[in-house]
């Protein structure tokens, strides 16, 4: 029997015993395969949203957007609204954006300014702390006692923290600690991060679009390199007519190596589900960051410098996040709305205090390139549209996941030990694939058993009940 | 002359070039299309810095698109003609609708417009109906009027599909 809808036979996404059926990882016979219905069972999905999304650490968002007490950032953990609020000390607060009366969103903008939240429909009011520290008319409506406002003070969301900037939460309590979730990952924030001499900053404006296709094709597409030779041919080939054309100077230069040919490259599972591509610059002169080479040189470790100039780097970190340092820098922010559709909001972010001339040439780059308005996302999102729409029929049931396979390492490779990163599993080449098996491996895991580092029941316990 | 003391075969001429690019944009005689911009015209859709701004500095703040020069233009009709682009493969479908056309100001060869446009696209995901704010500046060159600059105030956001020069 088919549904109708996809057209998968009924149920192939559905959990039998777990979601394992899904992920055909017999790497000892040379096989890693993941089937399509990942992409397009609502059975899956909803398992996704409540154990991944709602089940342990996302991204919220970066410090520099909540800067001053009272400046607040409404965002959501799956279905869940939530906003992050800078408090009077200085410290950050994350709350159920929901009026504890009716339900309704409390914060009337995405990004603002409070010293207390009203809800607009009763007038029931919060402070920067969460407290309930008005009730509109409650002599009349409520038995007086003292303290009775405390039961609607604002619940906290499970956890928060945030890493260089860089701020997650999770609804439930009994993750593990951030910097154990970040784990090997962390390095590679620290590549973005230490860019700036006063810290990174978002950079005004941002862009909202929808991509008709599953989530994990976003995570699996921000470290594929497979793709780049031949679906931004078309960008590499603009640009070669482009200078040959003008003759733009230094950071105005598009740089378009990488796309053509061949450089020194390489893939990380970092455990965890996050994955990390990385390839050699091949005029690293017209980067931004060039300008301030000296004060890096000066400041940071050889080999990390050497990664942050020489070395473009597309960082993805499970589940809901991408931080990209290649043409331009950028945070790309992934909302999966249903199996079918992901919201995508990207930003800018650059370090605070750098020259206009080398903000203006990273904007400049971040148009060109990203962006659905940009050459070379807008084809990214039709690709995985395309991969969405050839995964609906039952013929069409296995992605091979085994490119490199072969070349793979386990742990990390001398690169890695050099920047000082414990890869789960290094790959020499950004064409290969081997990272895709820790993805999909954590996937599996999140969805057997629930929130990360919750405790994962014995061999022959109740997976999946 | 009309109410706000500006020529009326001036007003004329604008509306009629501002419909041309459109008309021109529809057909996809891009060629045509350059041909009404100055070399060194910029053309500039700021993004949504909050639900209720956009980015107000191109040079500082990031924008949808901000191409200066003409030759900006020419990657776009470049990389549209290659069909090597996944996204302009097969090509939505458009229909520009100008209308509320002023012309704001005119001074010796320099003039300034503003104009609306609904633009109907229709593509891989069905129909989309999208809008805009235009504010030209104009140049006259050799007797015809090109465009020097033109911003596009997108109102859309949560944007379906990709967005080039024919869809704004």
């Amino acid at each position: 029997m088919r549904n109708e809808r996809t057209g998968h036979e009924m149920n192939r996404g559905a959990e039998r015993d777990g979601f394992r059926h899904l992920v055909d990882d017999r790497v000892d016979e040379g096989v890693f395969r993941v089937d399509r219905a990942v992409y397009t069972d609502d059975a899956v999905f909803q398992a996704e949203i409540e154990r991944i999304f709602e089940g342990g650490w996302v991204f919220l968002c970066h410090e520099s957007q909540v800067e001053r007490p009272g400046d607040y950032w409404s965002t959501e953990i799956g279905r869940q609204a939530v906003f992050v609020m800078r408090q009077t000390d200085g410290s950050l607060g994350c709350f159920i954006n929901v009026c504890s009366h009716r339900g309704a969103v409390l914060t009337p903008l995405k990004q603002g300014s409070a010293n207390v939240l009203t809800c607009r429909f009763h007038g029931w009011v919060y402070d920067r702390g969460g407290r309930c520290v008005k009730i509109k008319n409650e002599e009349l409506g409520y038995p007086v006692s003292e303290g009775a406002r405390e039961r609607f003070n604002l619940q906290r969301i499970g956890a928060l923290d945030s890493y260089k900037g860089f701020v997650f939460g999770s609804l439930r309590s009994d993750v593990p600690p951030l910097r154990d979730h970040l784990g090997a990952a962390a390095r590679w924030i620290d590549l973005l991060a230490d860019q700036g001499r006063d810290g990174l900053e978002v950079v005004p404006g941002c862009s909202t679009y929808v991509v008709h296709g599953n989530w994990k094709l976003q995570a699996e597409n921000s470290v594929d390199g497979y793709h780049v030779t031949t679906l931004h041919s078309v960008f590499a080939a603009t640009v070669a007519q482009r200078d040959a054309r003008d003759t733009t100077a230094g950071m105005r230069r598009t740089e378009s190596g990488r796309i053509k040919g061949k450089v020194p490259s390489g893939t990380y599972d970092l455990g965890n589900g996050h994955m990390g591509l990385w390839a050699m610059h091949t005029t690293p002169d017209v980067r931004p960051i060039y300008e301030a080479r000296a004060w890096l040189v000066e400041s940071l470790e050889p080999a990390e410098v050497e990664w942050i100039l020489n070395r473009g780097r597309n960082l993805y970190l499970f589940p809901n996040v991408m931080l990209m340092d290649n043409p331009s820098t950028q945070i790309r922010f992934v909302k999966p709305v249903s199996p079918r559709l992901t919201e995508v909001t990207v930003y800018c972010i650059a370090p605070k205090g750098e020259s206009d001339t080398a903000r203006a040439a990273r904007l400049r780059k971040f148009e060109d390139f990203y962006l659905t308005a940009g050459m070379a996302t807008s084809d990214d999102a039709a690709a995985l549209e395309a991969i969405q729409d050839g995964s609906l029929g039952p013929p069409s049931q296995w992605n091979d996941m085994t490119r490199g396979m072969d070349v793979m390492v386990a742990g990390p490779d001398r690169d890695a030990r050099e920047l000082g990163f414990e890869a789960a599993a290094s790959c020499p080449d950004w064409e290969h694939e081997g990272m895709f098996h820790g993805f999909y491996r954590t996937w599996l895991e999140r969805l057997e058993y629930g929130a990360g580092g919750a405790p994962r029941p014995s061999e022959n316990g109740a997976a999946g009940a | 002359m009309s109410a706000n003391g500006i020529d009326a075969a001036l007003e004329r001429e604008v509306a009629a070039l501002i419909s041309r690019e459109a008309m021109l944009l529809d057909r996809r005689r891009w060629e045509e299309w350059l041909d009404l911009y100055a070399e060194d015209a910029v053309y500039w859709a700021p993004a949504w810095a909050s639900e209720e701004e956009t980015t107000s500095d191109p040079e500082t703040q990031l924008n949808l698109l901000y191409l200066k020069g003409r030759g900006r233009l020419e990657d776009r009709v470049f990389r549209i003609g290659s069909r090597q682009s996944w996204a302009s493969l097969p090509l939505d479908r458009t229909v520009h609708v100008i209308g509320n056309v002023l012309v704001e100001r005119a001074q010796g060869n320099a003039v300034e417009a503003t104009a609306n446009c609904i633009v109907h696209v229709y593509g891989k995901k069905g129909a989309q109906t999208r809008g805009s704010r235009y504010d030209f500046a104009f140049r006259r060159i050799d007797g015809a009027l090109r465009i020097a600059r033109k911003k596009i105030v997108f109102i859309d956001d949560r944007l379906e599909g990709p967005v080039d020069i024919y869809h704004l």
